[in-house]
Order: C-alpha cells, then structure tokens, then sequence
C-alpha cells in the first residue's frame, strides 16, 4: 500500500522487485531447459545486452524467418507423414488427406509417403525377413507398377512427393524417375524430397552402408538430381532421428549441423560449387513440449545455418535457408492416459509455428499404441489447421522476437551448441563421428540420464510418474490386415511376370559394374538405377548388388 | 523363486528402427545385475537358436514397427522345439494393450508398456524366472 511510485526508472523498479521478492527468492528451485540451461525467473533488457535486437525476418541470418512476412504470404506446409498397406490403400488415403486440405505452399499437394521397414531395408515381399512388417508401419512399393500408380493423375508441377524412404533411397529415386517418363513427362518436373539420411546410422540403430560408401552415394543421388531434376530436394538432414534417439534439444542442433557440414564438405570435394547445391539441402527436426527451449532452437538453428553457409562459400541468400520441416517429438507421447497426448501435440506444435518452420509433421495422439486410425490422424493434421486459421498465430512475423526470455535463450542455446559442434569439427567432423561411434555414446547417454530423470521423478511426465492411474486404456488401434502380405506378393508376381527377364538382369549387372565405379571414384550409379527401373528391376533386386558393393555396418 | 545370475536375450528385427527403447532397457536390467545379450534377428527362428546357444533364462523382444503377434506365433513353438521349456519370454514396446491377451494365449508371458522404469520389468524378471514353463 505505501509502495514508492514516485521513480520509474528501471534501477527503482528493479530494487522494488527485488525487495517483493527477497522473502522466498531462496526457496524457488532453479530452473533449467531440457537440455539442462539455467533458466530464471525473470528476464530483463540487461539479458539481451549482447543479443542483436536489429535483426529482420527474410534477411541474414534469418534467425527471425526466412520470409519478410512470416505466414503472412502462405501457411507452413502440413506435412502429415502416411502410408500403409499396398500402394492401393495408400492411394486412398493420399486422395484422402487431399480432401481433408493437407496442403503445402501456395496450395500446392504434399505426399509425405513412409515406406514400410522391409522396402527402406532393401527387401521385397517375398523375402523371409519381410514376414510380420509389410505394409504395417509404411506403404510397401518395390515396382514399377506401385510407383505408377503413386503418381497417378497428380499434376507433377504441383505436386510434391517426399518420400520417406531408409538405404532404398536411390533405387526409389530411380524408380520414381521411370514412372514420369512412363508417363511422358520431363524428370525435369519432378518435385518433393529423398531423404539420403545415411548419416542417420550415427544415431539410429539400423544395419547400413560402411560410413565412406554411405556419403559417395548421398553425393551421388545430389549430383543426379542437380543434373536431372533440379527442383528436386535430394537431402534430408534428419535431427529428428537424433533427437528421438535422445540427444538433447542443443545436441540435437549440434550434431545436426555438424551432420549438414559433413555433407557440405562432402559435395565441396566432390567438386560441386557452393551455390549448386548447398541451397538444396533440407532439414527435419524434432520438437519436444518444452516450449520456449524448442522456439530458441528453431531460431539459433537458423542463424547457425546461414553462418555456416556462409563460411562454406554460399553467395545468394536464399541458399543459406535453413529450410526446415518438424515432425512433433514421438518419443514424449505416453501409452499411459493416451488422450493426454493431445495436449502435448498441440504444444509441440505452437512450438513449431512460434520458432517459425516451414512444415509441419503433427504426430497422432495413438502413435504410443501403433499406427494412428484415420480419427486420430486427422485430428492431428486438425491440429495444426486450428492453430493455422483459429489462433491469429499466422497473423505476425517472429512473435516472440524482441522478448528478453526468448531472445537470451535464443543466443544462449546457440552459444552451447556451438561448443559441440565445434569440439566435433575439431576432432574429423560428423562422418568420424559415424565411426568412433561417439555421437552415439554422447546421445544414448542422454537418453539413460533422461529416463533416470523420469524413473525419479525428477522430470514430471503426467500419467507416467504424476497422475498415475491403473485403469486400463484397451485402445483398439489401426489395423492393417495381414492379408495385405498376400497382395503385396501378389502385385510383386504379377510385376514379374509381365517384364523381360533378360533386360532385367542385363541392367542389374549394369548395376554391379556402376557400383564399382563409384567405389573405384570414376562414375555414377544413379544413371545405372533409373536404366534397371526402366527395364523393370525392382526395389529389393536393386538393392542385392548395392548390398554386395557397398557392405555391411551395424553400429550398436 | 529368486535365482543368482539372470542372462537375458534382448532381440529385436534386424529392419526394425528406432532403438532407443530397446538400448535403455538393456542398461536398466543391467543395472539390476542381469546379464543381456542384445541381439538383432532376421526370422524368428533365429532368436529360438540364439536363446540355445546363449543359454538364457530370459528371452525378450522389443517391438517397435510392428510384427509381435507374427513373432510370438513362431516364438514359442520354435524355442519348444529347441527344448527350451523353462524360458521365460517377454515382450514390450509399441504394442497396443489390447494385444496382450492375444499374446498370452500364443504363450508370452508379459508384455510391457513403453516408458516403464526399467526396474519394473527386472523386478517382474527375478520374480517370474525358473517358475514359468512353455508347455
């Protein structure tokens, strides 16, 4: 009642909130990230003394966005991930999420397409190891016949198809190109996304190529499409895989960027100029519920990016973009109280559209149980659609640009993803990495300090260590009949039967021969791919001689 | 009953992705004193002989992409087959509730949540092993 309102000066201000406060100030816990940076309980001008307040949306280093106006001009792309069964019940759904206005810039078609487990390995649905997996967590696609009909009737200037795909990157890329000339159109139409993760393996506990193959045959599939499909996005920078397998959010942007200079460095040696294709270079990223944490990532990760471009060469601005897609964190969903995960989604989605991104994978709240029903799945792309045209979060560039909290954290998370990324680049880089096996030491120890985290309560997780309940759930989850392994064989025989055996296994030694020359450093094996897809060699038949060249590495 | 040293063969599909469930499991029973041979598989028929040649007490596997009813339906034969009459078998990750029953009757004997302390699953492993049978 008798407070002093006579000095309005920050230093009286200041005081006077120090004095309200000095009763408890001792008690409050500190307060940290995620990712384990001190956070306070009040920010002031004094926390951005050394923050670059100047800075524009649309203009290096584009921490603010890449676009002057924000979603002002256009919406993020909706992104939703899909896919199962054979190419025919994907197809539906494709028409499906069409329908229900899944869309990308400008109203263009996006077709965010997984594959299922045995076609990223490299296996048809015949082989003994598909058994149990095909069709289940992705579409099965292996011929030509699937890939036709995947593109059927789409305009392909408008049309964007990424395809979520594992090893059979190249081979699906090729079998893609030889359904459009099928179709009589230009390669040179051909719009969407490979995802030439090979570098994932550093993280995620898949068998793939040995690390040196690995990146001849990224480079291999970039200097293709360069050549041949320009609009073609030929690289995923998958962070989200290295961020679901427990690395920090401020790991995630370290070893994520290091990973994108290791491919930058890799095109460089290969002889390609900065500008060719280091602006082609994409991004995927995960994003958790610790909201302001995953904002200043989004906006350091940026920044660094164009640093980083920078630094490599890159001239024109736009290809210092860090064009980045998020796929909402799958691993913070709980199969405990599964609803709640709704809630959870939502936020990690605010998160995305406050830091800025560019398109957006909102997860389904039954991705804890299995493969999301068409219920859930759509409330998920609703999700996203209700923050897009109910929340006026479109309305303004950048909204948290200039708050003291945001912008320090901004700078703060940058400043210590920095420190490993350089200790990386200091020690050989992110390809190195892959083959000491360090990332992936440093990351799954994260994960086990995490879940120590969880199992002691210390890190609140609803349902799972607060508001525990014993009922059950008995969620009936997405089923896809295992009588899809039947047509999956099927549509594979059928193939088969129609094409001239001799052409194919002409054009898989072709393929044996191209391998060879990769490896030997004096030719291309793209070019030996679309030729086998063209005389109707399969995903799996492709893979065979791939496997045989390019070996083994299983890190675990 | 209560038995001195666990071994534990930890599978999963050698296509599957994902492993961090997996790989923080393995600690934690670690951590709880058992021994764990983290194993990939490519047909079922290969965790039956791993869990032979291992001599294990306990076979789990994670399940990440899909796939447990197909594993446990040949499972279970496949390591009645090798004599392994006494291997307690469990299974846990992204596996609806509403499959657990399924499960058993095929002759899982648990099955587990994702997310869980790994105490709790090393908790019901000392209880439950040298108990069970496949029979």
């Amino acid at each position: 009642m008798t407070q002093d309102v006579s000095s309005d000066t920050f230093e009286s201000r200041k005081e006077e909130w120090e004095k309200r406060r000095a009763r408890y100030a001792d008690k409050l816990r500190p307060g940290k990230t995620l990712s384990g940076l001190p956070v306070k309980t009040l920010y002031t001008k004094e926390d951005v003394a050394g923050s670059d307040l100047d800075e524009m949306p649309g203009v290096y280093p584009f921490t603010r966005g890449l676009y002057p106006d924000g979603y002002a001009l256009t919406p993020w792309m909706q992104q939703m991930v899909f896919g199962y069964g054979t190419i025919e019940e994907t197809r539906q759904k494709m028409e499906m999420m069409v329908a229900e206005g899944m869309e990308g810039y400008f109203g263009h078609k996006v077709f965010n397409t997984v594959y299922d487990i045995p076609c990223m390995y490299g296996i048809d649905a015949d082989h003994p190891e598909a058994a149990g997996n095909l069709g289940q967590c992705g579409v099965h696609m292996s011929t030509g016949d699937d890939y036709d009909e995947l593109i059927r009737g789409w305009d392909l200037d408008s049309t964007n198809f990424s395809m979520i795909t594992g090893d059979n990157c190249l081979p699906a890329l090729a079998l893609l190109a030889a359904a459009v000339e099928r179709r009589g159109e230009p390669l040179a139409k051909m719009h969407g996304n490979s995802m030439n993760w090979y570098p994932r393996i550093a993280v995620q506990d898949v068998p793939s190529w040995e690390p040196k193959w690995g990146y001849a045959l990224m480079i291999d599939l970039i200097k293709w499409a360069k050549e041949n499909a320009p609009d073609w996005n030929p690289v995923n920078i998958f962070m989200y895989g290295i961020s679901e397998a427990g690395a920090t959010p401020v790991q995630e942007l370290a070893y994520g960027l290091a990973w994108g200079k290791s491919i930058i460095d890799a095109g460089l040696a290969a002889g390609m100029a900065p500008d060719d294709f280091i602006g082609r270079l994409s991004f995927q990223i995960g994003c958790t519920v610790n909201l302001f944490e995953e904002v200043a990532k989004f906006r350091a990760h940026r920044r660094m990016w164009a640093k980083i471009c920078k630094d490599a060469g890159v001239v024109k601005p736009s290809n210092m973009h860090a064009r980045v897609h998020v796929h909402t964190s799958g691993y913070v969903l709980t199969q405990q109280q599964l609803m709640n995960n709704t809630g959870r989604i939502t936020v990690q989605t605010l998160a995305a559209v406050l830091g800025g991104v560019a398109s957006i994978h909102t997860c389904s709240y039954d991705e804890a149980v299995g493969v999301p029903t068409e219920e859930s799945h759509r409330t998920a792309l609703r999700t996203q659609q209700v923050l897009m045209w109910e929340s006026g979060l479109r309305e303004v560039a950048d909204p948290l640009g200039g708050s003291y909290f945001v912008e320090r954290l901004t700078d703060d998370v940058e400043a210590a993803a920095w420190e490993i990324y350089d200790e990386i680049e200091a020690n050989g880089g992110y390809l190195r990495g892959i083959e000491t096996g360090e990332i992936k030491r440093a990351i799954d120890n994260s994960s086990y300090e995490l879940k120590k985290m969880i199992n002691s309560g210390e890190l609140p997780v609803v349902g799972v260590n607060r508001y525990v309940s014993d009922e059950k759930e008995n969620y009936e989850p997405f089923r896809v009949d295992e009588s899809i392994e039947e047509k999956a064989k099927a549509r594979l025989d059928a193939y088969r039967a129609r094409r001239d055996d001799a052409a194919v296994k002409a054009a898989l030694d072709n393929v044996r021969v191209a391998c060879e020359a990769l490896k030997s450093g004096d030719g291309s094996l793209m070019p030996a791919l679309v030729d086998a897809a063209r005389a109707g060699a399969t995903n799996g038949e492709m893979m065979v001689p791939m496997r045989e060249a390019f070996g083994w590495f299983v890190s675990e | 009953m209560s038995k001195e040293h666990i071994k534990v063969l930890l599978a999963k599909k050698k296509i599957d992705v994902h492993g961090r469930g997996t790989k923080l499991i393995a600690r934690e029973l670690r951590d709880a004193g058992m021994e764990v041979v983290y194993f990939r598989f490519g047909v079922v028929e290969e965790i039956a002989e791993a869990a032979l040649q291992e001599d294990v007490d306990v076979v789990g596997v994670s399940i990440m992409t899909s796939g447990q009813i197909q594993i446990a339906r040949e499972l279970i034969p496949a390591l009645k087959a090798r004599g392994l009459h006494e291997v307690l078998v469990i299974m846990g990750g992204i596996i609806p509730e509403v499959d657990y029953e399924p499960l058993q009757t095929l002759g899982v004997h648990r099955c587990f949540p994702p997310g869980l302390p790994g105490g709790a699953v090393a908790e019901y492993i000392k209880r439950n092993v040298g108990t069970v049978s496949l029979a």
